[in-house]
């Protein structure tokens, strides 16, 4: 059994453990309750709050999550009591003397990061915002200040935001935190850009990933199982198309869960996962489930429950369930609800992630035959302004009061001021407007015949606390108009032979053609005496000398102009 | 001596009906809304003639309210659904015309694919729910055609479908077109499918038809006079196309099931352009005047039919 008890105002979580103490403290606070251009407050006061205990010697972690934070160790007694208080210390009273080192360290280490199939899928459900902020770069660090974030600590990490948990015996003796006083903050709201579901969006990942939003309940979490061994063994098993197939269910913390799936694909198989993985969602969808499925999904559950260390292996999910107010069944309430998990629940929830379904299907690909929707990836709206027009030609840019819209061949893009989640600031003026609904517009200056005034106008407009600063370009990385190709002046391929060949053919057209001009004038203007008919006959082969003649000038210009 | 006036030879008729009595039960069953009529027709049928009814179904021009109301009423029904889905897709191939993609405009590409989405989405759960209907992965596959789906996406559908029905020749020949370079397939696999095909079914089955519609596939690929009379008179192509009929129409097992009509037509063809004529004309008799639209089409329908028929029975005999 987990015991619940109150530790300085704390709430605290207590199961025994048949390994090593461990403890977690854990906020209601993550990436979610950000802004874009403040992103990555949350995970600098994470870094800040450990980084003096960088040298224990005892194993400690962090971790941000869309909605959660926590701080992990495991060591002795005496190690995670001075671990609590070292942590609570340094989130009450920041290392700022570390900030620039922290932030130098978050960038290398979101740089170094690889990039994964999934991070692309928050932005295009939620936009840039909420929990569409983890696809997005820590814009924020570089304009953070150290009020900043003792401003952030203040609100979100406070003893009513946290709840901590341990794995052992007893809490260490004498343990106090040193947090301020605070409110319990609800789970942020999560928005949605998708104007209708099930859609889908294009990436380059060799990979095709569903994400789903579904009721949380233990139905669901079972369906995650039941999607993960279907899609091995139509993918994997039978047709030999993936390599990787994978399902996972995350509650979200607000009622409902994110359920995702994944398949990966060589590059010349694409087409086939992504057909082969509609047709799994569809074989679910119509309720064509498997009890064999349900069965061993249940049955490996059950087995995680009947380990001696079930109460301890839980501590984390339990204490997320305490900060967001969600129920935390007992283990016999677990297995009961996974003994009652029917083949109908489970359709059930298949009906919820069809309707709920955003696909990422690779590059080249689409899945609107299959009744998916294409996620918005222009804007409806063009807003009025003054236009300017693209070097190139082929857009112009729309500065109004309102906002900006770029016009493209294609479809508009278009980002209200009051809906503009950051600006990315260049010292070359260079701009990019992020919409909330994540619509990225891009203005680079050199490639529109822009009044000087125009990129101002757009700062102008957007508040200070949304423009990102970001670092100076190379020269040769802002982008330059195409210079307009030329036809070279200069004939290619001639020959040496063609200029005297056209002088001499141009001198004969000339002779010829006069002679035949004024014989003809002068057989017209004279009555013809019998006798001199035949000099019709000359006139004609006149003429057809001076046509020899210029055949070779007709065909060589011919020739150039086929050229261009 | 008097010479005795040959009586003439029947004109060719191309209607399915004329072969299979069946199918003009079914149009007059299609055209009265009768939908017990219509299931009990397509009761018992062995896949290949199933899938043919299917296939006439789809092309009744007049039945898409009807099939539309049965399968709205019972969005589960795997004959509803089939034939819904084909009657989609037929309608859309007569928007988009035979003719080759550069002389389709962009408002029949739109329409045509507006059809082919809707049947994909109907055919998607009827084979969700009937994984084992022949059927309904034959026009899957060919929607992945229409819909230019990729060629493993084509494939992939063909195994789903051959789990159950490793010789169902319709889907073949379906999979096959896919496998042409006019559908961004290329000759090395196209080939390679039709002998694979041939080799696995047993002798007397219909499915080295396929041997034969890659021949006249690669045949009609060409562009000019020259190279259409090389590729004929090669020896290897007309050796190739008699081995394939001694594996089903000239073998001693062959029957006439269902879809024997299109068979023994792309046989009668093939025979007459590898000058075969005794081939030809034997596959001539056994047709009479029935025809199919495929592959008689590729050679101005009727009109090719009765000039092929006219120089096998002078050339090769008629007895």
């Amino acid at each position: 059994m987990i015991q619940h008890l109150d530790v300085d105002g704390v709430p605290t979580l207590l199961a025994p453990t048949g390994g090593p103490m461990h403890a977690g403290l854990t906020f209601r606070v993550g990436t979610a309750d950000e802004t874009l251009a403040r992103a990555g407050t949350t995970h600098l006061i994470e870094h800040l709050a450990l980084a003096p205990l960088g040298l224990a010697d005892y194993h400690v972690n962090g971790m941000t999550a869309p909605a959660f934070t926590t701080f992990h160790t495991q060591g002795s007694e005496t190690d995670i009591a001075a671990f609590l208080t070292a942590v609570c210390g340094h989130l009450s009273d920041l290392p700022v003397a570390r900030l620039d080192v922290e932030k130098e360290i978050l960038r290398t280490e979101w740089s170094s990061r690889g990039a994964a199939a999934m991070d692309e899928i928050p932005l295009w459900r939620y936009g840039a915002q909420d929990f569409g902020l983890s696809s997005y770069p820590e814009w924020g660090l570089g304009a953070l200040t150290a009020d900043d974030l003792r401003e952030w600590t203040a609100r979100w990490f406070t003893r009513e935001n946290a709840v901590l948990w341990i794995a052992g015996e007893r809490v260490p003796a004498g343990l106090r935190f040193a947090l301020p006083a605070g409110v319990r903050q609800p789970v942020p709201a999560a928005s949605s850009v998708l104007p209708q579901t099930p859609a889908y969006f294009v990436n380059g990942a060799r990979a095709v990933v569903l994400d789903s939003v579904v009721r949380r309940r233990t139905a669901a979490s079972i369906f995650a199982g039941v999607l993960e061994r279907e899609l091995y063994r139509s993918l994997r098993q039978d047709a030999g198309l993936s390599y990787t197939t994978t399902a996972g269910y995350e509650p979200r913390g607000d009622g409902y869960a994110s359920l995702r799936a994944l398949a990966d694909a060589l590059s010349e198989k694409q087409d086939a996962v992504l057909g082969g993985f509609i047709d799994v969602l569809a074989k679910l969808r119509v309720g064509r489930i498997e009890q064999a499925d349900l069965d061993a999904t249940v049955a490996k559950r059950e087995d995680s429950l009947s380990t001696a260390e079930v109460e301890a292996a839980r501590l984390p999910s339990y204490a997320l369930n305490v900060l967001t107010g969600e129920p935390n069944p007992t283990i016999d309430e677990h297995r009961a609800e996974l003994k009652a998990v029917s083949l109908a629940d489970l359709h059930e929830v298949a009906g919820e992630v069809t309707a709920s379904a955003l696909l990422m299907v690779p590059g080249g690909h689409t899945a609107d035959w299959a009744g998916f929707a294409a996620a918005p990836t222009h804007s409806t709206e063009i807003l009025q302004g003054t236009t300017y027009s693209s070097m190139e030609g082929n857009a112009a840019l729309r500065i109004g009061a309102d906002g900006v819209t770029l016009l493209r061949t294609d479809h508009p893009l278009t980002v209200r001021y009051d809906d503009c989640s950051a600006v990315l600031v260049w010292p070359d003026g260079a701009r990019q407007l992020i919409g909330s609904d994540a619509i990225a517009l891009h203005i680079e200056p050199t490639l529109f015949n822009l009044h000087p005034a125009a990129i101002p106008a757009i700062d102008a407009k957007v508040p200070d606390d949304r423009q990102i600063a970001m670092p100076a370009r190379a020269p040769d990385a802002i982008p330059q108009p195409k210079a307009v190709v030329r036809q070279p002046t200069k004939p290619a391929n001639s020959t040496w032979w063609e200029v005297p060949a056209m002088v001499l053919s141009g001198v004969g057209v000339l002779l010829v053609g006069g002679l035949s001009v004024l014989l003809t004038l002068a057989m017209l203007l004279t009555e013809t005496e019998p006798g001199e008919e035949q000099l019709w006959g000359a006139v004609v082969v006149l003429w057809l000398l001076t046509v020899i003649l210029a055949l070779p000038i007709v065909k060589r210009r011919r020739r150039r102009r086929r050229r261009r | 001596m008097i010479a005795a006036m040959p009586a003439p030879l029947p004109a060719p008729t191309f209607d399915a009906g004329a072969a299979y009595p069946e199918v003009n039960d079914l149009h007059k069953a299609l055209d009265a809304a009768d939908w017990p009529a219509v299931q009990a027709l397509f009761a018992d049928r062995d896949p290949g003639f199933h899938t043919l009814l299917v296939g006439e179904a789809g092309d009744h021009i007049g039945a898409a309210a009807f099939l539309r109301r049965v399968y709205d009423e019972d969005p589960t029904d795997q004959l509803a659904g089939t034939l819904l889905g084909t009657h989609l897709i037929r309608a859309g191939w007569r928007i988009r015309s035979a003719a080759r993609a550069q002389h389709v405009s962009r408002s029949q590409f739109d329409k045509f694919h507006e059809h082919l989405r809707r049947a994909e989405q109907v055919l998607i759960d009827v084979t969700a729910r009937y994984p084992d209907d022949a059927d309904a992965w034959t026009q899957r596959i060919t929607l992945a055609r229409g819909l230019e789906l990729g060629q493993n996406e084509a494939r992939r559908r063909y195994d789903r479908l051959a789990r159950h029905h490793p010789h169902h020749a319709p889907a073949q020949a379906s999979l096959l077109q896919q496998l042409c370079p006019k559908w961004s397939g290329d000759w090395d696999r196209a080939f390679a499918f039709a002998r694979e095909c041939t080799q696995a079914a047993p002798g007397g089955a219909p499915n080295a038809v396929l041997v034969a519609e890659a021949h006249l596939e690669r045949w009609l690929d060409f562009d000019s006079e020259r190279e259409w009379a090389a590729y004929l008179r090669d020896n290897p192509v007309a050796d190739e196309v008699m081995q394939a009929g001694q594996r089903s129409v000239l073998h001693p097992e062959f029957v006439n099931r269902p879809g024997w009509v299109w068979v023994r037509s792309t046989f009668a063809l093939m025979f007459s352009l590898t000058e075969q004529w005794s081939a030809a004309a034997g596959q001539f008799r056994a047709l009479g005047n029935l025809g199919t639209d495929y592959p008689w089409a590729y050679v101005d329908g009727a009109e090719g039919f009765t000039k092929y028929r006219a120089k096998a029975y002078a050339k090769g005999g008629q007895s």
